[in-house]
């Protein structure tokens, strides 16, 4: 049918139609009243008899032009730009009612997209419901406990994988993520690369296809050390490689060894851990040689694997728990070096293997910031609401300031739906625009909250947040809802066939506010509603308060911390020529200018731990002693300004073959020896009672916080590097003067030993520190933000309700003065009303404020929670803003003209 | 002189055939035509003359254009198109069907 190009056609020649149809029918009436006049009619009759026989032009001329059916487009563009007109009527309050909408819109879709990425978005795989981790997921890396249940080791893994009978396959993951310096081809510049050895049954397990060559498989994993093959991640191999076709002829070095390429993993793959990126995935036959070379593989007790089951269809949970518990003990008990004593046979009978559902994967950083994003969450759709109910208010009161325009428009023959649609269209179009606006806030917001979550996330945080569409259209969908029920609830009322009402009641003689208990109940619950947030806002600011006077034990300002990679060395890490360049680098960085003293640890803070517990000979095995094992350069004391509380540091004295030594923190040795006992001189077994073990306790140091601000005291000791060769190393500067100089001249000194040493994670000790409390801060800001946003709008609220109330109570208010009320009386008049209004909202406020933090007390730190003075002082700011609000037009009402006043309709 | 409403639905086809007849009208001819050839019997309200047509220009079964009158005067000018003919033949043989049926039944009373 060719209909449709000609009424599109005519949509573009619109004036064109219009003005022949006018000269047709124009034209046909002359020549009627001509024929007549010819037919010996008078003038006036031909002209009355040529309409009569015509007909009523306009609706002829009407009913021509909607036979082409574009009125209704007509008529919407009409509504819109007379909608659009009357909004910049009020620029103020359409701005106001845009940006809240906006704010409200997009900080709920950016949070969401948040709670999605981390939380809720399954895994790029086939099935990933059938996917099961044993164990919790909380832990990673390597833990030589005999009976542990979230980490576990590649021969218990292999015997998992044969001897289950619920799994139709069983993939094991490294849990720590190797960082390598490594060579791509044959370059000699080294560059970061992230490696995740995985099982060969990885990939089959998660059924991933590759886009390119192959994935890893069992012969990868078949025996140790044979199989240098990784597959590449695709953001890596489009980012270093430049997505190279021929990729697979192409090899890298990581350590010594060289690897072939054999595949690109599909580009959704990250891998299974939330917020890492692997740039490549290797065998775990390959552990020993993978820098840092952590090893393992044939150690029945060098727990570090995360283990994922993939359930037969059919295999319920339950099932599935209670065989792999079956199995858990079986297992343990089947290795030849599993030590059966009381003690681990006790451990091993209450031990319990809990089965995690991983459809949305493993996530350390879903464990720092789920709580904290369901906070927001709660947070940013309260917003919304104080917004919605902020469009409301502001739509209600001005449909009803509208009830006489639309009265007198229907009385001039407006049919009552063409109101309301044009009052739906203005409903809509703000809407529309302030979801427009929560778009762009959305992605800004998103790309601001990634910035603050790597920011405060110890580990790496690699996310692909895309703006969440269905929750965009949700939060869209609230407030067009919003916007069109309380946008046309007033015309409904007010195109109510009783004309006659409407037009007398434009006269301003309406008895005021109490016509509008809905624009009231929406402010007391905007009232309400901020002052939960605001106090919650308190309460997140002081906790970060708190968190940030802590004392560490350490004095955290002037230290410059870096870690280098001594993998890279080549070198193994209990050769000596890596202990001499540990002590090469303190040395000459010490004699830096400006420098005052460095040192080497393992740990500083809030980086994990090497933790176990330890032995006394002679005393009762304590196995509930959790002791954190941090190993040190002699200079770490000084350099953290560490008081000793009794004894010597370690000196050039302590030795790869001397006695070796130890200095233990003091709840450590109070922990471990009675009062009245001195420990200096005592010795204990670092884990097992093996004399290898045995270390003799020369100082005792005051406490410091090891992972958080927030943990209560832990057990430390520190032994020297020089008895312990480690393969990593945290680098602490104690500095004065400029920073960047110091790390230039830093690094400098450490490239002039060893030319090629990496180096990274460059920053201020107060900086670890202070993104150690990363989330709190997120919040703590994030709450301040719309804490105040909320109680701003809500002030808006008020604002709006009383301009409006005032100006309909003018005649009222004329009246009063005429008859002597002082202007004192009517300011009173209206305040009154501001404080009834804040009453009530306080009133509901306060017990939904008690409810509400009772679920956030966990994360407030210092403090029990809204306490009256954070109650008290919460309400005095929301009083404050409402007055404040609220005065403008009380006084506006006193500065009322009783003359005008009465004059004016 | 009785004048008749024309039956509901024969609009379309009163243009059209006089569109045939005549090749080339303007909407007054094509209303005094109808009147005319009817003996003054069919009276069409003349405005409802402009809807119908703009209806047939949508559906393709006329087309318009301007020309001048005889008296010199611009004026627009309908002319049946191939659809047009087409949609005539359609509605004549319909209203002679119903027509001749109804004809039948009043013959027969």
């Amino acid at each position: 049918m060719s209909e449709l190009p000609r009424r599109i056609k005519m949509l573009f020649h619109r004036s064109q139609v219009h003005s022949e149809l006018e000269e047709e029918m124009r034209f046909h009436l002359e020549l009627r009243e001509q024929a007549n006049v010819n037919a010996g009619l008078s003038t006036t009759t031909a002209h009355r008899e040529a309409h009569l026989r015509f007909g009523n032009p306009s609706v002829i001329r009407e009913r021509s032009l909607t036979a082409w059916g574009w009125s209704w487009l007509e008529n919407l563009a009409q509504d819109v730009a007379y909608g659009y007109r009357s909004m910049l009527r009020t620029p103020v309050l359409t701005t106001v009612a845009l940006l809240s909408l906006g704010l409200g819109i997009g900080a709920n879709t950016a949070i969401f997209s948040f709670m999605d990425t981390i939380m809720l978005r399954s895994l790029p795989v086939k099935d990933p419901s059938q996917l099961v981790l044993l164990g919790t997921g909380r832990d990673s890396g390597i833990s030589d406990d005999p009976v542990f249940t979230d980490l576990y080791s590649y021969p218990f893994f292999r015997q998992m994988q044969q001897r289950n009978s619920i799994f139709s396959s069983t993939a094991a993951v490294f849990s720590i993520t190797n960082r390598v310096y490594g060579f791509l081809d044959h370059r000699d510049t080294a560059e970061p690369m992230y490696v995740k050895l995985v099982s060969g049954s990885y990939f089959p397990t998660l059924r991933v296809e590759p886009q390119l060559g192959r994935t890893l498989n069992e012969a990868d994993d078949s025996s140790e050390g044979d199989h240098p093959v990784v597959v590449l991640s695709n953001a890596y191999w489009k980012r270093a490689l430049s997505s190279d076709p021929n990729v697979l002829n192409r090899t890298l070095k990581l350590g010594d060894t060289t690897y072939t390429i054999v595949g690109v993993a599909p580009p959704d793959f990250f891998g299974t851990t939330v917020g890492e990126a692997p740039d490549m995935w290797a065998p775990l036959s390959m552990i020993k040689s993978v820098p840092p070379r952590f090893g393992g593989y044939k150690d029945n007790f060098s727990e570090s694997l995360n283990i994922i089951g993939r359930l037969k269809p059919g295999v319920s949970l339950p099932q599935a728990s209670s065989e792999v518990n079956l199995r858990y003990r079986q297992i343990l008990r089947s290795f030849p070096d599993f030590k059966a004593n009381q003690e681990n046979l006790d451990k091993l009978s209450r031990a319990v293997v809990a089965l995690t559902p991983v459809a949305n994967g493993l996530s350390g950083l879903r464990r720092q910031f789920s709580q904290p994003l369901r906070v927001l969450m709660a947070v940013v759709a309260l917003v919304l609401l104080i917004a919605c109910a902020n469009i409301a208010n502001l739509l209600l009161a001005r449909s009803t300031a509208r009830a006489r325009e639309l009265a007198v428009r229907q009385a001039l023959g407006a049919t009552r739906i063409r109101i309301i649609r044009q009052l739906l269209t203005e409903s809509l179009i703000l809407a529309l625009a302030g979801g427009a606006i929560g778009i762009a806030f959305a992605a800004a917001a998103i790309r601001l909250l990634l910035h603050m979550v790597s920011d405060s996330f110890s580990g790496s945080a690699h996310l692909d947040v895309s703006l969440n569409l269905r929750l965009l259209a949700f939060s869209l969908a609230v407030t067009i809802f919003t916007a069109v029920l309380f946008g046309t609830l007033p015309a409904l009322r007010t195109t109510r066939p009783d004309l006659v009402d409407s037009l007398r009641d434009g006269r301003g003689s309406s008895t005021g506010t109490a016509r509008n208990p809905l624009a009231k109940a929406l402010v007391v619950s905007q009232v309400a509603l901020s002052l939960v947030l605001l106090i919650g806002a308190i309460l997140f600011l002081r906790s970060l308060v708190n968190l940030n006077n802590v004392n560490p034990g350490f004095n955290k300002d002037g230290v410059l911390r870096l870690q280098i990679d001594s993998a890279s060395t080549g070198f193994p890490a209990d050769d000596p020529r890596m202990t001499a360049l540990y002590q090469q680098i303190e040395q000459r960085v010490t004699a830096v200018p400006g420098v005052k003293s460095a040192s080497f640890s393992s740990f500083v803070f809030d980086e994990g731990s090497w933790n176990g517990y330890i032995l006394v000979p002679g005393m009762p095995v304590n196995h509930d002693l959790d002791v954190k094992h941090n190993i040190i350069g002699s200079g770490y004391f000084d350099t953290m300004q560490i008081p000793l509380v009794a004894g010597r540091h370690f000196g050039p004295q302590d030795t790869a073959t001397s006695q070796h030594v130890a200095i233990i923190s003091e709840h450590l040795a109070r922990t471990l020896f009675p009062p009245g006992v001195s420990p200096i001189g005592r010795s204990y077994y670092i884990g097992s009672d093996n004399p290898g073990n045995l270390v003799e306790v020369i100082g005792i140091a005051k406490d410091v916080k090891f992972h958080s601000l927030q943990e209560d005291i832990v057990d430390i000791d520190y032994v020297p590097y020089a008895q312990h060769p480690t393969g990593y190393g945290d680098f602490e500067v104690r500095y004065t003067g400029d920073f960047n100089n110091t790390v230039t001249a830093v690094q400098q000194t450490i490239h002039s030993i060893h030319r090629t040493l990496p180096i990274m994670n460059v920053m201020t000790l107060e900086k670890q520190i202070s993104r150690s409390i990363g989330e709190q801060r997120l919040v703590a800001q994030l709450s301040a933000f719309f804490g105040m946003l909320a109680v701003f709008l809500s002030a808006i609220g008020i604002y709006g309700l009383m301009s409006y109330t005032v100006s309909r109570r003018t005649n009222e208010i004329g009246i009063r003065m005429a008859l002597g009320a002082a202007r004192s009386n009517v300011r009173w008049m209206v305040m009154r009303e501001i404080f009834l209004l804040i009453g009530a909202g306080l009133a509901f406020g306060v017990p939904s404020t008690l409810i509400a933090h009772r679920a956030v007390a966990s994360m407030l730190f210092g403090m029990e929670g809204a306490n009256p003075g954070v109650l008290a002082l919460a309400t005095v700011v929301l009083l404050a803003v409402a007055v404040l609000a609220g005065y403008l037009p009380a006084r506006r009402a006193s500065k009322v003209n009783p003359m005008d006043a009465l004059r004016c309709e | 002189m009785n004048r008749d409403e024309i039956p509901p639905g024969t609009l379309y086809l009163l243009i059209l055939k006089t569109l045939a007849r005549h090749g080339e009208l303007h909407g007054y001819e094509i209303a005094d035509s109808i009147q005319r050839t009817s003996d003054d019997i069919l009276q069409v309200e003349e405005g409802s003359l402009y809807p119908a047509l703009q209806r047939m220009l949508i559906k393709g079964w006329v087309t318009a254009e301007w020309g001048v009158t005889a008296g010199n005067r611009r004026a627009r000018y309908y002319r049946l198109t191939a659809g047009g003919r087409k949609q005539l033949a359609a509605e004549l043989s319909q209203f002679q069907r119903v027509f001749g049926a109804i004809a039948r039944v009043v013959q027969i009373a």
